[in-house]
């Protein structure tokens, strides 16, 4: 019996699983943290299948070793942060004034722009 | 030596690899279940350490320092703040709990039952051909530093323009309101005492703005 080497298959599907978990976080959290808790998971699995591109993809090593064209991957997953950390400031800054607005803190009863 | 046809660094990095998944995987489920949302960003710490485990292990050296500082330093603290925020200004511990729990079962479910065997299927072909994949180069970090200021400088100049205008917008969009009587008692002293009350009207008519 051979076992294939840890390979882009693992770290899709890792990422993959990772991406539904967030999802199942937005979908059911009770609390607007929450939520942006697994949008932040979401954005890690979109980052893991960047970065595993850069290192097994179609550019793979040997582009890497020709001037480092296959790094856009990891320029991409740094952009990804620095717009994940954008994201999380006016995120918690909106839940901030979401409480002293509404004095909610739950998704659902937010309905003022509901169609 | 192999065993099992792995040589015996492919075979560390398939425990380090499992050992890293496995520990994402379970603090991304504490991360959905956790009763209490303090305790769900805590977890949330820790499932972003172990994916920088995960580009340690991809030679992706940059990002997996960018990601503990960025991320788990960051962000991660930021929302703990905000969380602790929150449960001062309600005076009890922030209800986590779930609800739509069937919706939230489907709906990712169904995401998974998609992804995973398409992604699974498609790079079927690369699970014998990873075997023969070189090692990257390590240091990679001049390289990346050289592609952020040629090939991708227009993204890197407005990237900073975005950070700019989310810090801005985060400042403006957190402002206490001020018509409610929210502020701090003595902030609030300070304003009965002004009989200036220049400075009060321009922040009155932001708030009407911001209610409309």
């Amino acid at each position: 019996m051979t076992i294939p080497p840890v390979g882009l298959p693992h770290y899709l599907v890792l990422a993959a699983v990772l991406f539904a978990l967030g999802l199942f976080a937005v979908i059911t959290r009770r609390h607007v943290i929450g939520v942006l808790l697994g949008i932040e998971l979401m954005l890690n699995a979109a980052n893991i299948n960047l970065v595993a591109f850069s290192r097994y993809g179609s550019l793979g090593p040997v582009a890497n070793l020709s001037g480092g064209a296959a790094l856009d991957g990891q320029v991409f997953a740094l952009m990804v942060i620095a717009l994940a950390a954008c994201e999380a400031a006016v995120g918690l800054a909106i839940v901030l004034r979401l409480y002293q607005t509404l004095a909610t803190t739950n998704p659902d009863e937010v309905g003022a722009m509901k169609w | 030596m192999r065993w099992v046809g792995l040589t015996p660094t492919q075979i560390v990095e398939y425990v380090a690899f499992l050992a890293a998944a496995g520990a994402s995987l379970v603090t991304a489920l504490g991360v959905l279940f956790a009763p209490r949302v303090l305790h769900a960003a805590i977890w949330l710490l820790f499932c972003l350490l172990s994916i920088a485990g995960l580009y340690a292990l991809l030679g992706a050296h940059v990002v997996f320092a960018i990601q503990i500082l960025v991320y788990a330093g960051a962000i991660a603290v930021m929302i703990i703040f905000a969380v602790l925020l929150l449960e001062r200004g309600t005076g009890r511990g922030i209800l986590g709990g779930s609800q739509h729990l069937l919706a939230g079962v489907v709906g990712a479910g169904a995401l998974a039952a998609v992804l995973v065997p398409a992604v699974a299927y498609a790079c079927w072909k690369q699970w014998a051909a990873a075997a023969s994949m070189p090692t990257p180069p390590s240091g990679n970090a001049a390289a990346i530093g050289r592609l952020f200021l040629t090939r991708h400088l227009l993204a890197f100049e407005l990237i900073s323009v975005v950070l700019l205008v989310a810090m801005i917008g985060a400042m403006v969009l957190a402002r206490p309101d001020r018509r409610r009587g929210e502020l701090p008692e003595d902030v609030q002293e300070a304003q009965a005492e002004d009989t200036t009350s220049e400075w009060r009207a321009p922040l009155n008519v932001g708030a009407e703005e911001d209610a409309e």
